[in-house]
């Protein structure tokens, strides 16, 4: 769902950008005083993965094909909505800039659908899930799903603003094709929290780890 | 310093990461992604549940900023081919990696130089 510079007038990419930049200074400022020494290389992993993945088109059926965003996994992962956005912003600016893959004035929109909503929405589904069920895959899952659906969503919204799709239209299909592309963002986002509790449990979040072994407790 | 088990994660992870991108040159959709298919669906072209059907399937939208890219679509485009896709998606995945790392340590060292004792 990255918006090319043509969906969108100057002006809107503008006041997208603006909004985008609170959220990446915030961002910034996360990096500088959470991110501890022995994260650094889940971050650099995770982002180069993320770039990989966001640029890996899967048939999504109905001559749609759809990609990974990662935003949930980055934000359980690291425990924080924050590193979605700093690991989001700089494979947009990568693949934007060097690859065209998403616009230059339209990035500001790509990085709040993206990084902050996207981040937001999966770190906090997820915490909130995972009070109920107590289980790292019922609850990261559904969050990965919604991290990809919502930000779809308000991507029709913004493209209706923009004069680019009608406003039902426009949600009816990107909700469907990202219900689609949610689940295997859902089956990607378990399957990688998984792999990274198995072999380097240290470098998961540890509020996720503490709810895990109370999990197992209980 | 970076102990040798981070050493070892960042060395796979990166691995991994670019095993992905490569995988991608050859079984990425050639499809339009969900927002292509989208305004395709509102310029008429497509619709709900089926394939994109016409002549020139363009989603393009005149009178907008417009930017070229040095490497569109993953590719340098030319004769590389396959070798054009697999060049682009390793220098996006290394320069991703490299981004983060240059701009954590970034980060730390302004840091770290501001207080000394923390």
């Amino acid at each position: 769902m990255h918006i090319p510079d043509a969906f969108m007038p100057l002006w809107q990419g503008a006041i997208y950008w603006i909004i985008a930049l609170v959220f990446v200074m915030l961002a910034l400022r996360w990096a500088k005083n959470e991110l501890t020494e022995e994260k650094i290389p889940v971050v650099a992993v995770l982002a180069a993965a993320v770039f990989a993945l966001m640029s890996f088109n899967l048939p999504v059926s109905m001559g749609t094909s759809g990609h990974l965003i990662g935003g949930a996994l980055v934000a359980i992962v690291l425990g924080s909505p924050f590193a979605a956005v700093f690991i989001l912003t700089l494979v947009l600016i990568v693949q934007g800039v060097l690859f065209g893959d998403g616009g230059i004035t339209t990035m500001g929109a790509n990085i709040i659908n993206m990084g902050v909503i996207g981040g937001f929405v999966g770190y906090y589904s997820f915490h909130g899930l995972m009070r109920v069920t107590k289980n790292i895959s019922f609850s990261a899952g559904p969050a990965a799903w919604l991290a990809c659906f919502i930000p779809a969503e308000v991507c029709a919204v913004e493209m209706f603003l923009a004069g680019t799709f009608p406003l039902r239209e426009g949600l009816i299909a990107m909700g469907l094709y990202h219900t689609l592309i949610g689940i295997i963002e859902a089956v990607i986002t378990v399957l990688v929290i998984h792999l990274i509790i198995r072999v380097r449990p240290d470098l998961i979040d540890e509020k996720v780890r503490q709810l895990q072994a109370r999990g197992e407790a209980g | 310093m970076m102990d040798q088990k981070n050493m070892k994660f960042l060395i796979i992870g990166v691995l991994l990461a670019l095993v992905i991108a490569i995988i991608a040159v050859f079984f990425a959709s050639p499809d339009p992604d969900g927002l292509d298919s989208t305004a395709l669906i509102a310029s008429g072209q497509k619709s709900l549940t089926a394939p994109a059907t016409g002549e020139n399937i363009s989603v393009d939208a005149p009178g907008h900023f417009s930017y070229e890219s040095p490497m569109p679509d993953y590719n340098l485009g030319g004769n590389w081919g396959s070798m054009g896709g697999i060049i682009a998606m390793v220098i996006g995945t290394l320069l991703t990696f490299g981004a983060v790392m240059g701009l954590v340590w970034l980060l730390k060292k302004r840091k770290s130089s501001k207080k000394p004792v923390s």
